[in-house]
């Protein structure tokens, strides 16, 4: 049947509101293992020794597993215990939101992340960084800086601090605030430094 | 932070989110952020196998575009007794699962690094150059890393493993994906049966002369010593 519009994040709350109860041990150990394997075996998934597959038909199968096991076990939310669903109609409305490219960054620091199909000769977004690792604060914009500096790199991704001026950056707390707001400024520093300003972060 | 740049939330393991991830994304779509949606499937964990975790994979990246509206995926599977992305377990999962969305979507697919070794280690340099090899072969749009020695100690990350994976990726593209798995599989094999006791590496300010942001003599020699050994593996850079 055809969607009457795609599912948005509000209409995903008000889903996962309304949702099937079902407790998470439930979820993590029978509901999600269970449909992985029916759908391993419906759709004949069974990988080769290569890393990167070269059968067509079993990307194929494995995108149709992939799709089946979504629309067949919902997802789950784990502060309302409960599971939101969504029609195969709504889904494919969904998908027609995704990009198929993206700016990243500004002026002659912009990039564009492009669809690519196989492996294509346009390289991908090389994105640097420590990738959520811990980084001191004395050292954070040194190691920043040893991203942005390397012309490889398009865009930066960054590392944590543990503590901000001296202090825990303990989660749930202001000074997780702090610390974020920090990382900004610095990873900002860094791109400025390496003459490179306009870096996406 | 600025209209070009990247907001990063994450779901949870597996096919779950939770209230906090759900009112960020709410926040950012009303401001017309980029959104990044991270999901690190964990092979050996709930769901078990590496086709099990290929196809939870791919649920969660449709999931990513159809229910959370977010712009790119950003994947990780990982190891559940290493912790790491650069297994070979790993590396299949992140391949097949690629593959099979990049044959029948365009969506932006990412891959996050994380390393056993630490920096300053040919261990390091070579799970880097297997995965960038992988995933850039497996037509991912996007590389974000490297959280060398798991990404859990402090320090412990520099920019020269950025540049093996930006570099090798640039050598990869463009290759005959039957050629690129062999040299893979070469590559693979150099590191991994010292997964039992990786070297530790070094820290950022022992990797890099920190007032020049300049890496040492002993990191460029190695950096050179393994784009040597890749190359007796079949890639040319």
């Amino acid at each position: 049947m055809t969607a009457k519009r795609y599912v948005d994040i509000y209409e995903a709350y008000d889903r996962f509101f309304e949702g099937e109860r079902i407790r998470e041990d439930q979820w993590d150990y029978t509901v999600v293992p269970n449909n992985a394997s029916q759908m391993k075996e419906k759709y004949g998934i069974k990988f080769s020794k290569d890393i990167i597959p070269t059968d067509e038909d079993l990307c194929e199968r494995l995108f149709l597993a992939g799709l089946e096991m979504l629309l067949v076990t919902g997802f789950y939310n784990t502060d309302l215990g409960r599971v939101m669903r969504i029609s195969e109609d709504e889904l494919f409305e969904g998908l027609k939101m995704a990009p198929q490219k993206l700016k990243l960054g500004s002026g002659k620091d912009e990039r564009e992340c492009v669809a690519r199909r196989g492996n294509d000769s346009r390289k991908p977004i090389i994105q640097g960084g420590p990738t959520g690792a811990p980084v001191s604060e004395g050292m954070f914009v040194p190691v920043i800086r040893s991203y942005a500096q390397e012309p490889v790199v398009d865009t930066i991704v960054s590392g944590v601090l543990n503590t901000v001026n001296n202090h825990a950056a303990t989660t749930n707390t202001p000074w997780e605030i702090r610390a974020t707001m920090a990382e900004i400024r610095y990873v900002r520093e860094a791109c400025l430094m390496s003459q490179r300003p306009g870096m996406c972060i | 932070m600025k209209p070009f740049d990247a907001h990063e939330v994450s779901q949870l393991n597996e096919m779950k989110m939770d209230m906090a991830g759900l009112n960020m994304l709410a926040g950012w779509g009303a401001n017309g952020d980029i959104v990044m949606m991270e999901q690190m499937p964990i092979f050996g964990g709930y769901v078990g196998g590496v086709e099990e975790t290929a196809i939870c994979d791919v649920a969660t990246m449709i999931a990513s575009f159809a229910i959370f509206d977010c712009d790119i995926h950003l994947d990780g599977p990982i190891h559940i007794r290493w912790g790491t992305t650069s297994t070979r377990e790993t590396l299949q999962i992140a391949a097949h699962a690629a593959a099979a969305l990049d044959q029948n979507t365009d969506f932006l697919l990412a891959n996050q690094y994380y390393t056993l070794a630490g920096p300053c280690t040919q261990m390091c340099l070579l799970e880097i150059a297997a995965q960038a090899m992988t995933d850039t072969a497996s037509g991912r749009e996007l590389l974000s890393g490297v959280a060398s020695a798991k990404g859990v100690a402090q320090n412990m990350t520099t920019g020269m493993e950025a540049r093996m994976m930006g570099e090798v990726s640039l050598a990869t593209c463009g290759m005959d994906v039957a050629d690129v798995n062999p040299v893979i599989d070469r590559v693979v094999g150099l590191y991994e049966r010292d997964f039992g006791h990786a070297p530790q590496g070094k820290r950022f300010q022992d990797c890099y002369d920190v007032k020049e942001l300049e890496p040492t003599d002993e990191y460029v020699d190695l950096y050179d010593q393994t784009i040597d050994l890749l190359g007796n593996c079949g890639l040319d850079m």
